[in-house]
């Protein structure tokens, strides 16, 4: 396939390396880094001034021996990747991690990791299964609790201003991915899905201010760009945690183009802009309730299913790839009702159970091959 | 001179070639084992296969189709195919009537269901693991010291079944081994290695929905006792497709090469 632009190279460097250069650059202008996990965790409460948040990510692990001796087998190979380079000593420069209990995995993670490694500052969030009000009060009551002990131990102000301030810069950052996303609505878009997971990953794993310059420059040269035009397939990547962007490149190896996606670590925690009027707490805690399609909600599956297919519309897409990392509980249970639900609405849908670090690409291929012959492509 | 159109699969085991004249004949099928390789292992089972055919050059083969794990290797192909799309079409092409297909090769095992068009209307495909497949085979066999020919007469001369719990090839090996110690019958054993397979099969097959005619394709296809095992654990008759299972494939690959004639 004929790529009409190219990632810039920083890009490049951060998305292979478990801690960016510009984490190490911020940190030397005295800023503190606070890792996180999962998408429940609102970034502009990480992100106050002196201090941003980063999305943890273990690329080249190469396997998880020290690890599996912590965890059970049965736990997913994320979580397990991550406390193998927490025992490498791999992120010992992070200042502190917050965590949410968004399912027993992550839950695993933090145990071990505050058992292991005694962390200065280590903080789980309880996240409620339901998003009535009250769920988004609790959920608030949690924020705050958190932006206080943040505030007491970085010494940084996290008021009601400096959240709206750092919602503000948030803004910025969602607006230009959705310039950048938008630009894979075309007939012939710009850039593969490979190049849009590694800006994604690239972004959450760095300060924000610092990356923003970068994604900047990318997507003005790739607005202008030619498009691909020599793809067989368009297709939606939906499901679980999937922050390699060379898991999207083997798929798109295969001549298929994928140019949306709803995974947790892609537009799930949704581009759409942040509310900026009313208590900076509470819009947080509705945001995260509310924008974060995780199959670990309760009553909310339908909702999950209407999501994917309006993005399978919206993006023109062929037919939805739905990967879920292995073991992982919550899209166990949801991946074979929502195939069927998806099926019913007549979108072709390929299930790939994977783990975390890339193997089989042969056997990967076959099966994005064999599904798009399937379709006719 | 005559149309000829080919398909070329290059498994992890072996390669493959089938050729098939203009009125969709088979005219020709060559198989060797897979060289290390891929391209040379192309080269000479398609040599082989044109070999067949008075006069015909590799080159002059009007449309040529790769297909299986080094499909993207073969010399000379025109485009190709997935292993899954091939076996689908080879089969169909044998018996329009089939509607499930268990393809066991070298390394991967495979359950395909198909509409009765013959195109692939579900797939499921076995992980990294190699259990249950050719290589699986490869290390049993060594343990019992015979063939895979030997053994498969074996296990179809089992009193009953010695259960074999181990699917890793690995850890199978060495269960084998110390059931052997314990003296339990050989055929028993090799009875319960085919029906260990069989088992990991029906929760492929499953997966896809088990609805006949169900044929076995891939080189395993080729072990009786295994073919036996499926048709007790899957409950149907596994029909014959009248050309060597192991061929669909190139079959398949090579019907498609005979479809873009008019292109």
């Amino acid at each position: 396939m004929k790529q009409p632009v190219s990632l810039p190279r920083l890009i490049n460097d951060i998305v292979d390396s478990p801690i960016s250069p510009l984490v190490d650059k911020a940190q030397e202008a005295d800023r503190k880094a606070i890792a996180y996990t999962c998408s429940f965790v609102p970034e502009p409460l990480l992100n106050v001034e002196g201090l941003f948040g980063v999305r943890v990510r273990a690329p080249g692990v190469s396997g998880t021996p020290m690890a599996d001796t912590y965890l059970s087998n049965v736990i997913c190979s994320t979580v397990r990747s991550i406390l193998e380079f927490v025992l490498e000593g791999t992120f010992s420069s992070i200042n502190g991690w917050v965590f949410t209990a968004s399912c027993d995995h992550m839950r695993r993670l933090y145990d071990n990791l505050d058992y292991l490694e005694h962390p200065d500052f280590i903080h789980i969030l309880d996240v409620p299964h339901k998003r009535s009000e009250a769920a988004v009060q609790w959920m608030r009551e949690e924020l705050s609790m958190l932006a206080e002990k943040l505030a007491d131990k970085f010494n940084v102000v996290t008021d009601d201003a400096a959240l709206s301030r750092a919602i503000d810069a948030h803004n910025e950052y969602l607006a230009l991915m959705r310039d950048i996303s938008d630009l894979r609505k075309r007939d012939h878009p710009p850039l593969t899905g490979a190049m849009f997971q590694a800006l994604i990953a690239a972004a959450s794993s760095s300060p924000t201010d610092l990356i923003i310059p970068h994604l900047r420059v990318f997507y003005e040269t790739a607005r202008n760009a030619p498009g691909i035009d020599d793809y067989r397939a368009r297709l939606l990547m939906a499901g679980s945690h999937c922050d390699d962007p060379h898991y999207i490149r083997v798929i798109e190896s295969t001549g298929a183009l994928v140019v949306g996606d709803r995974t947790c670590t892609g537009s799930i925690p949704a581009l759409a802009p942040i509310d900026d009027e009313g208590d900076p707490l509470t819009v947080l805690a509705r945001r995260s309730l509310s924008n974060i399609s995780c199959p670990r909600m309760m009553e909310e599956f339908d909702t999950r299913v209407e999501e994917i297919i309006a993005a399978a519309k919206e993006f023109r897409v062929d037919g939805v790839v739905l990967e879920t990392m292995k073991f992982c509980d919550t899209w166990g249970v949801e991946a074979s009702p929502m195939i069927n639900a998806l099926r019913k609405a007549k979108i072709p849908v390929l299930r790939l159970e994977r783990e975390y670090s890339l193997g089989s690409e042969g056997q990967l291929q076959t099966r994005v091959q064999a599904f798009m012959e399937s379709m006719g492509k | 001179m005559p149309k000829y159109f080919a398909g070329c699969d290059l498994g992890s085991t072996t390669g493959k070639a089938v050729i098939l004249n203009a009125s969709g004949k088979v005219v020709a099928s060559a198989l060797i084992r897979s060289k290390i390789d891929p391209i040379e292992t192309g080269r000479e089972v398609l040599e082989m296969a044109a070999g067949q055919v008075e006069g015909l050059d590799v080159r002059d083969i009007s449309y040529l189709v790769g297909t299986g794990y080094g499909r993207n290797e073969v010399p000379f192909a025109n485009e190709n195919v997935s292993e899954i799309t091939c076996h689908a079409v080879g089969a169909h092409y044998m018996d329009p009537g089939v509607r499930t297909i268990v393809d066991i090769g070298g390394q991967d095992v495979k359950a395909i269901a198909l509409n009765d068009d013959g195109s692939v209307l579900e797939f499921a495909m076995n992980d990294k693991c190699a259990a249950g497949t050719g290589r699986f085979y490869e290390a049993v066999v060594r343990t019992f010291d015979v063939t895979l020919d030997q053994f498969s007469e074996l296990s179809l001369k089992a009193k009953k079944v010695v259960p074999v719990t181990s699917q890793c090839t690995v850890f199978a090996e060495s269960e084998l081994v110390s059931l052997l110690y314990k003296r339990h019958p050989p055929a028993d054993i090799a009875a319960g290695v085919q029906l260990s397979v069989a088992k990991r099969v029906f929760t492929l097959a499953r997966r896809v929905g088990i609805r006949p005619k169900v044929t076995v394709t891939g080189g395993c296809s080729k072990n009786k006792g295994l073919v036996k095992a499926l048709e007790k654990v899957l409950r149907v008759d596994i029909v014959n497709l009248g050309m060597d299972p192991q061929f669909m494939g190139a079959l398949g690959a090579a019907v498609i090469a005979l479809r873009k004639q008019g292109n």
